[in-house]
């Protein structure tokens, strides 16, 4: 691989200011405005649709008693395949530890949560009486029934709900030091037009603290930064094995029918693979598109554009087998009728969509063997929305083609698309794309926090001369009497390492008379020993949640399906537990996520609005490029003086302050 | 530097927060309970009719048996609704000047049917038959409460599915002998456990899978 992740001259405040730059100032404006424009037509249509829908019924769409699943089905599963393939890289990314994730991430968690969103409304519209779509949970109704916890449509509704929940998580749990990262800008930009008397001030000052609430009182300390790193992982892993379950859950519903076509033993991998291949293909377009129209080359670099290449080579490659294995297997010993439907697929009324699905999936990812293709940002693009338009012909496919015949010559009915049915699929567009344009322009659309680590590992020169300079712009700590009562003593800091090495020098002090804390821009290992945080962990808690919410879940389909409600169904026994199994996974994923985020408030004692820390001078620059000490006092016993003595006396080149202060409470 | 919240901002916040988490808790149990009053379902609330007849003095004090009014009760779906010529039987006899009872006569006179509100009704979907439940002992009383009580008649029961089901999976909690069936004031006798199940099999009653079959009702 060539080239650099990041300009090696990247500094923390640049990589900030080159984000947050978007969503404060909105460059581009009069383009923004066209695209909202397009996209809120479409989403005009969308209403238009629903409307006509909930007058008319799903038979605008064309089904009919033979296919009573055609576009409504295809287009939530490649939504929901968009959703999971851009959820995985992003969590797959994460988890592996990637440093160069953050210009990736953060799209492809929108993405995976926008998708998400317009594929939760395809299960309740596609219903006849979308009204009632709650009758699909188990709630206490005065029915005394019970869902059918065997049939994948109530896994569908557990899955799609776990899955928007872990969505929601995984993008708010990422932005949350972003937030504040926008918030300080905006409070910054705020006190100067206070200064000046600028007509927008209050403007300004509102806009600071909409950000402010978003962020929770996020104050980047140490303490917040260890629970974070850590809560963000974990769910990132919830979701992962969530994905899996949700696409292993659709490819047996379709199992569990006796529809020839739907039984390959690869289906369910298949599903996957092609999943994937969709969720980046859409965020390989999607993060051209932001790249071109902000000019964020500084952030996504060609090393970016070659991995997502790779990526959907192998995925191409991987999809590509999963068709020539269908194909190979049946038609060397699958029964008649599975040859029939892969026959009917590409000869019969539906051949044009097979195609496409078969051609958009095989051939255009393999230019990528090219490293010149590899970092043509028009190539990945081209590449990544033929992948989704392929993705979409495969659901088609296999869905429509198999419905139009089964095994009963008098259930045989053909099925053409119609303008409805399109148009819903078109109008869910809009609305992703107006909640994507809304994103793009109120919040980072890259992770800042992510870049600044890359920036802090590949580039510490930079870091470095930033230090320096910083150094020599400051003088003898000063001494500044506050007659108010004292909340504590802070100190700031050019580095990590400095803020280590003070913290060490002060952390022999009683924890009754002083409780120490660190503030910084990005996650801070270093300070954790001397902070005494070491070895705290959230793993518990997410455990915790997940197996208690997915024990939980089983003992109610079990209490509910074997005892309860004794409804013999199919002939499947009062235990049906493998099917059980399915919802509870989901479940258990939604659980542990929930307990991870009251986890990430309760033990960093979030959401704090107001915080004595922000009296510290100048930690605006808390989220920028300084480090902050807090000492702050506990009892009477706090003796201010002596810890100032301690931090002044370190040495110049480890640890001394470049400002010492006292804060009044 | 200066805050950018006040610090009465973090109650708010915290308030806001609460209140949205127990608007997550307290509007779904809100509109169950609204669902279930008596308010929507109309259990106990007598409408005003043609004309206040009261099953408590025909039928409990003077002892008028419920098939001499509702013939059909044991041999057809419906029970029946008497037609004015039950009511003339006696009233063509006594009372024949009563003001209260004017409308009677005007529709005997008149040949039109009084219109009484109708107050146990079951959606179009659900397929009911009288005869079948009280020829297999199930009492009047166990879906239409006391009626021998009611000065003016109310619903007493809200007919949700729950109410059929309870039945319908364990009919052998609520199945009477023959002679009971008419009993207005029945509670389950002591030996209703071994009573139960002995009359089920008498009855040839099949509960428990076959009763609570979808087609069973919703035909």
């Amino acid at each position: 691989m060539s080239g650099a992740l990041i300009r090696p001259d990247a500094t923390l405040p640049g990589i900030g200011g080159a984000v947050a730059e978007i969503p404060l100032t909105h460059p581009g404006n009069r383009r923004w405005w066209i695209a909202f424009a397009g996209a809120a037509a479409l989403l005009g249509l969308f209403a238009l649709t629903l409307g006509y829908l909930l007058y008319a019924g799903p038979g605008i769409w064309a089904n009919n008693n033979a296919v009573v699943w055609a576009l409504d089905i295809a287009s939530y599963d490649w939504w929901i395949g968009v959703a999971s393939g851009s959820l995985l890289v992003s969590a797959i990314l994460l988890l592996l530890g990637a440093e160069w994730r953050g210009a990736v991430n953060r799209i492809a968690e929108t993405l995976a949560l926008l998708a998400t969103a317009a594929a939760g409304l395809y299960p309740i519209i596609h219903l006849g009486r979308p009204w009632f779509f709650f009758w699909n949970l188990p709630y206490p109704n005065t029915y005394n029934l019970w869902p059918q916890f065997r049939s994948p449509l109530l896994w569908d509704a557990i899955d799609i709900v776990s899955f928007l929940v872990i969505c929601v998580s995984l993008w708010f749990i990422g932005l949350l030091p972003d937030l504040a990262t926008l918030r300080d800008r905006a409070h910054v930009e705020a006190l100067r037009q206070f200064d000046v008397k600028a007509p927008t001030r209050k403007l300004a000052r509102l806009r600071a603290q909409v950000y402010g609430i978003l962020a929770s009182g996020w104050r980047g300390s140490a303490a917040h930064w260890q629970i974070w790193v850590q809560a963000y992982r974990t769910v990132a892993l919830l979701g992962v094995l969530l994905v899996v379950s949700v696409q292993t859950g659709a490819s047996v519903m379709l199992a569990g029918s006796l529809m020839p076509g739907w039984h390959s033993t690869l289906l369910p991998v298949s599903f996957l693979v092609n999943a994937v291949y969709s969720g980046v293909g859409v965020t390989a377009v999607i993060v051209m598109l932001i790249r071109l129209v902000y000019g964020l080359d500084a952030l996504v670099t060609d090393r970016h554009l070659d991995v997502l290449g790779r990526l959907l080579l192998c995925l191409g490659c991987a999809s590509a087998y999963c068709y020539a294995a269908e194909y190979f297997d049946t038609f060397l010993n699958g029964d008649a009728e599975g040859r029939g439907v892969l026959v009917r697929r590409m000869t019969g009324d539906h051949a044009l969509v097979s195609w496409t699905a078969i051609l958009c999936l095989g051939l255009p990812a393999q230019i990528l063997w090219s490293a010149r293709a590899r970092t043509a940002p028009l190539a990945i693009a081209t590449v990544g929305l033929l992948v989704a338009i392929g993705a979409y012909a495969d659901h088609v496919m296999v869905l429509v083609v198999t419905l139009t015949q089964d095994f009963l010559p008098s259930s045989r009915l053909p099925y053409t698309t119609d303008i409805w049915g399109i148009a819903t699929f078109a109008g869910s567009i809009g609305l992703f794309l107006t909640l994507l344009l809304l994103f793009l322009r109120y919040l980072p659309a890259v992770s800042i926090v992510e870049s600044r680590r890359l920036a802090l590992t590949v580039s510490p020169a930079a870091q470095e001369a930033a230090r320096m300079a910083a150094s020599r712009a400051t003088g003898r700590p000063e001494e500044n009497p506050v007659t108010a009562p004292l909340w504590g003593v802070s100190a700031t800091f050019a580095s990590q390492g400095d803020l280590a090495a003070a913290l060490q020098a002060v952390s022999g002090i009683s924890p009754d008379q002083v409780h120490l804390d660190g503030h910084g821009p990005v996650p801070m290992p270093r300070t954790l020993r001397p902070l005494g945080l070491e070895g705290r962990s959230i793993l518990p808690y997410a455990l915790a949640g997940a197996l208690l919410g997915g024990f939980g879940f089983f003992a109610m389909c079990v209490y509910a399906t074997a005892y309860d409600y004794v409804f013999l169904i199919g002939g499947r026994p009062r235990l049906s537990w493998p099917s059980f199994v399915v919802p509870s996974v989901s479940f258990a994923m939604m659980a542990g996520c929930v307990a991870i985020h009251l986890a990430l408030l309760v033990l960093n004692r979030l959401p704090r609005l107001n915080h004595p820390a922000f009296n510290i001078p100048g930690f605006l620059r808390a989220s920028e490029d300084r480090f902050f000490l807090s000492a702050e006092a506990r009892g009477d016993r706090f003796d201010a003086a002596r810890i100032e003595r301690r931090l002044a006396s370190l040495p110049a080149e480890a640890g001394r302050p470049l400002e010492i202060r006292r804060i009044p409470r | 530097m200066a805050q950018l919240f006040t610090p009465g901002a973090d109650a708010l916040y915290r308030l806001a927060l609460m209140t949205g988490v127990a608007c997550l808790v307290g509007v779904p149990v809100l509109a169950a309970g609204i669902v279930r009053s008596n308010y929507v379902t109309g259990v106990g609330v007598a409408p005003a009719q043609p004309l206040p007849f009261s099953h408590k003095h025909h039928s409990g004090e003077l002892g008028i048996q419920c098939r001499y009014c509702h013939t059909t009760v044991d041999r057809e779906a419906t029970a029946g609704i008497p037609p004015t010529h039950t009511c003339m039987t006696c009233h063509s006899q006594i009372w024949t000047g009563s003001e209260m009872l004017k409308p009677v006569r005007d529709s005997y006179a008149q040949d039109k049917p009084l219109e009484w509100k109708r107050l146990n009704k079951l959606p179009q979907y659900v397929y009911y038959n009288h005869s079948v439940h009280v020829t297999k002992g199930i009492g009047c009383s166990t879906c239409h409460g006391d009626v021998t009580s009611m000065q003016m008649t109310y619903r007493a029961n809200a007919f949700e599915m729950q109410f059929c089901l309870d039945c319908h999976r364990a009919p052998e909690k609520y199945v009477r002998t023959p002679d009971q069936v008419w009993n207005m004031t029945w509670k389950p006798p002591a030996d209703q456990a071994t009573l139960g199940p002995k009359l089920v099999a008498q009855y040839h009653i099949r509960g428990g899978e076959r009763l609570t079959e979808c087609g069973i009702c919703h035909r």
